[in-house]
């Protein structure tokens, strides 16, 4: 579904990401791991258009989208979340999920006129189960900024499913979470690969990537060191000195 | 009375300017072109008036749209690059076409007198409102009728998804573009709308001063014209209305007796509001309070 | 034939004329630029600061009477000084989470500055010393002015000075950490806001020699002067790349002949326009600037 053939990126002599091979399939959480500055938020920042990639190739569904910018990735099907939440502030709560609404189908079935000055009865019945699926449908008119750190990333990740998208790419989305709290995000995530959701799951919590990911691959100075299942991930000896072995939760060596 | 209908009308054509500034201000953007839109306005729908016998809606028509034309011309590659650049190309094309007027002749004989544009002259006798035996309050209604269009549309727009999307640029670029939004579009089509509100403003402003010269349009207007929504504040149209108000009411007008002195008064005051109230001397919360009393006296005026 | 040979002479003549010029566009430009880089932001009231060091000096030169160099002097100094009552003023308490309001803040600054200007001289162009006017060097067909000269020996020094301050002292990677990395250059022991105000007053120096030069090339200060100077500053720095030194030395020099050229072409009301036009025909044909910076991670 999301094939990144020798994909490579270099800020002035740093090489953040170098020659990587990747195939996401249809259907799957794919979970990339690695020690922080190994590349993965780079990947994903390449994918979604949002630096110019230096060298190789992204195709999503046969389609070379290496150049397109963030805006065409969405209309192709690649919604995000980001490491540091990127709300709109100022905005309302479901007003957030009505700018994000921009699913191709939508864009056609609604007029050009209606999409974008109807009223907006209509439209917040549309967000309602996005509301209901964040959790956050009693506060819809507070202001985004207002919410608390565990409604915003739940918000966040709403945001992204309303442009319907076909492949899920979520930065770090477990980062400042609690036990619990991952373990009703993971619940989320496997939800939405039963729906049919594929998701590409950059994550430092282990619990949450071992526990819900079909394939991992994990990434070291912007190479690829190994791939598979997390049984096998979790037994290969050169992930444990790269990563696993050093103390989880201070994320091993910098690159 | 006189006087007041007159304070009315500058009131008025200032609002439209300010909410000119307003629209592209919602996207976190800065015009410093809104008196050079404001200045293509007055020039072509005065033209269109004294020269081609128009009546002044198609003509003021006209003029916004051509303004808007340009606005969209100067927008595009100006916010293809950085956002900055947009404050530098704005200020540039306000010079240019303040320049261009002051070089601008176009004069033709009506009646047995030369009317037109004339350079460095102006352009004088732009007599539409006291040929077609308009009363100075027909002028201030019909200002205020304008006006009033303006504010509703962009009242609506705003609580429209144009609005939330306008909105959502202005807050955090990337994740709005992560969003689907293609930033270019949005930035330039309310550049666009900016240009031509500016534009219609300027369609009166040439008719009830009726004699506009390119001096009228420098960075003091364009100044001008971001101050008022600065001030104001971004949470809603009425926040610039009630800026004019403060600054051409109450600064401009009550404060005449200060000589020349007025004049430093308004760059120190914007260095002040800035320090004290960076968010808009009506800021969500003042405006809110404000926001009852100014409707209700809106709807008193029509 | 001769017609055109003349022509081409004074064409040539003007150009020169206007590359000699264009070196204080180019200090100008820089002051922009350095601004820019370190803070991400713009000062609007930069050139109108750079004026109104030229006129303190004239100010003071009316109490104190003075050689030419010292008014050049006094108007480095004074311009310095306005830089950092811009840097207070403008940028230091105005929360960075806010890029309207300090935008907005040197734009009300840059009016506040010129009503002050025009105040205190009543909008009448006041006369500026000037160094070598008398000196014409011949060279063929062509002269070059003595005080063109001068005004571009100054600003090519001034230039040199300030490359080196940046590239050579301790200050100056400073001040290149901080545009750079502003949080981690703060943990190296940069303080963030020292290097800032050093910023603005060395541009402000910069700016008021280049502001002392205008007045020495143009003969007469005038309130006039500032917008137009504040625009085609800026024009320098969007062609030179926004934040590249070279790139604003060389858009200077490049705006200075071009202008001049137009103005041999046109006439001196048209001349700002032909200017620009050209900045749009950089922002279509190459929006990043003949130096167009690197992209970084961020």
């Amino acid at each position: 579904m999301l094939a990144l053939d020798g994909l490579s990126k270099h800020f002035g002599g740093v090489r953040a990401v170098d020659g990587l091979d990747l195939e996401v399939r249809q259907g799957e959480i794919f979970g990339l791991i690695g020690p922080n500055g190994s590349g993965k938020s780079t990947t994903v920042n390449l994918i979604c258009g949002v630096f110019p990639v230096t060298t190789g190739e992204i195709r999503f569904e046969g389609r070379n989208i290496t150049r397109a910018p963030p805006h065409v990735c969405l209309a192709a099907g690649i919604a995000r979340t980001f490491q540091n939440i990127r709300l709109f502030g100022h905005l309302s709560v479901w007003q957030n999920l009505w700018v994000a609404q921009n699913a191709m189908a939508d864009r056609k079935a609604s007029g050009f006129l209606n999409r974008w000055f109807g009223g907006s009865a209509r439209a917040r019945q549309e967000v309602e189960a996005l509301l209901e699926f964040a959790g956050v449908a009693a506060k819809a008119d507070d202001l985004a900024g207002n919410l608390s750190f565990g409604e915003q990333r739940r918000l966040e990740l709403a945001r992204a499913l309303a442009a319907k998208p076909s492949l899920l790419l979520l930065d770090e989305p477990a980062a400042g979470m609690n036990v619990e709290e991952v373990g009703q995000l993971r619940e989320r995530l496997a939800k939405l690969r039963d729906d049919g959701m594929t998701i590409l799951l950059v994550e430092h919590v282990m619990e949450l990537v071992m526990g819900v990911t079909d394939r991992i691959a994990v990434l070291n100075f912007g190479q690829k060191i190994a791939e598979g299942t997390p049984e096998e991930i979790q037994n290969d000896p050169l992930v444990r000195e790269a990563y696993l072995g050093a103390p989880q939760s201070a994320g091993g060596g910098n690159a | 009375m006189d006087f007041y209908l007159g304070l009315a009308q500058i009131i008025g054509v200032h609002t439209i300017l300010g909410l000119s500034a307003y629209v592209v201000m919602l996207t976190g953007q800065l015009s410093l072109a809104q008196a050079g839109f404001f200045a293509i306005g007055a020039y072509v729908a005065g033209m269109l008036t004294v020269l081609a016998g128009f009546h002044i809606v198609p003509a003021m028509l006209v003029g916004a749209v051509l303004a808007g034309l340009m606005a969209f011309i100067v927008g595009f590659p100006a916010l293809r690059v950085k956002g900055l650049m947009l404050v530098i190309a704005t200020l540039a094309f306000g010079e240019f076409v303040r320049l261009f007027f002051f070089n601008f002749d176009y004069q033709i004989s009506k009646g047995g007198i030369t009317v037109g544009p004339l350079g460095g002259e102006g352009f004088r006798q732009i007599r539409f409102f006291p040929e077609n035996g308009w009363t100075s309050l027909d002028v201030m209604l019909f200002v205020w009728a304008v006006v009033i269009i303006v504010m509703a549309a962009l009242w609506w727009m705003d609580r429209s998804r144009a609005g939330a999307v306008l909105r959502a640029v202005g807050e955090d670029e990337l994740a709005a573009q992560s969003a689907g939004i293609n930033l270019t579009v949005v930035k330039v089509a309310a550049m666009t709308a900016g240009g031509f509100i500016a534009g219609l403003g300027g369609g009166i402003y040439a008719h009830y001063t009726t004699h506009i010269e390119h001096l009228n349009f420098g960075v003091i207007l364009a100044t001008f014209a971001i101050a008022y929504p600065i001030l104001g504040g971004l949470s809603n149209v009425f926040g610039t209305l009630v800026a004019v108000i403060f600054i051409q009411g109450v600064l401009v007008e009550g404060l005449r007796f200060m000589g020349d002195w007025r004049n430093l008064l308004f760059g120190a005051l914007i260095v002040l509001a800035m320090n004290v109230r960076p968010r808009g001397l009506f800021d969500e919360r003042a405006t809110a309070l404000l926001k009852g009393l100014f409707t209700g006296r809106g709807h008193a005026r029509t | 034939m001769e017609d055109f040979l003349f022509d081409l002479i004074d064409l040539v003549q003007s150009i020169a004329d206007g590359l000699l010029f264009g070196t204080t566009y180019a200090m100008i430009g820089i002051g922009f630029t350095l601004i820019f880089g370190v803070m991400d932001k713009l000062n609007m009231s930069y050139a109108a600061a750079a004026i109104a060091g030229a006129y303190s000096s004239i100010a003071i030169l009316a109490v104190v009477p003075a050689p030419a160099p010292v008014a050049f002097f006094i108007a480095a100094i004074a311009a310095g000084l306005f830089g950092y009552v811009i840097y207070l003023l403008c940028f230091r308490f105005i929360p960075l989470a806010s890029p309207l309001a300090t935008l907005m803040a040197t734009v009300g600054m840059l009016l506040l500055i010129d009503e002050i200007i025009v105040h205190e001289t009543d909008g009448m162009p006041q006369p500026y010393p000037a160094l070598f006017d008398d000196v014409m060097v011949e060279f063929g067909p062509f002269g070059l002015r003595g005080d063109l000269m001068f005004v571009f020996a100054v600003s090519v020094v001034s230039m040199a000075v300030l490359l080196y301050l940046i590239y050579r002292t301790r200050l100056g990677i400073a001040t290149r950490a901080v545009s750079q990395q502003p949080v981690a250059a703060q943990l190296c022991g940069i303080g963030l806001e020292r290097t800032n105000a050093m910023t603005f007053v060395i541009t402000g120096v910069l700016g008021g020699i280049a502001g002392a030069m205008i007045g020495a090339a143009v003969g007469v200060l005038s309130p006039l002067l500032s917008i137009p100077f504040t625009v085609k500053g800026l024009i320098v720095t969007v062609i030179g790349g926004l934040g590249s030194i070279p790139g604003a030395i060389i858009a200077g020099l490049l705006v200075g002949a071009f202008e001049n050229t137009f103005q041999f072409l046109r006439g001196v009301t048209e001349r700002d326009m032909y200017v620009m036009l050209l900045l749009f025909v950089f922002l279509f044909l190459r929006p990043g600037g003949i130096f167009s910076p690197p992209d970084g991670r961020d």
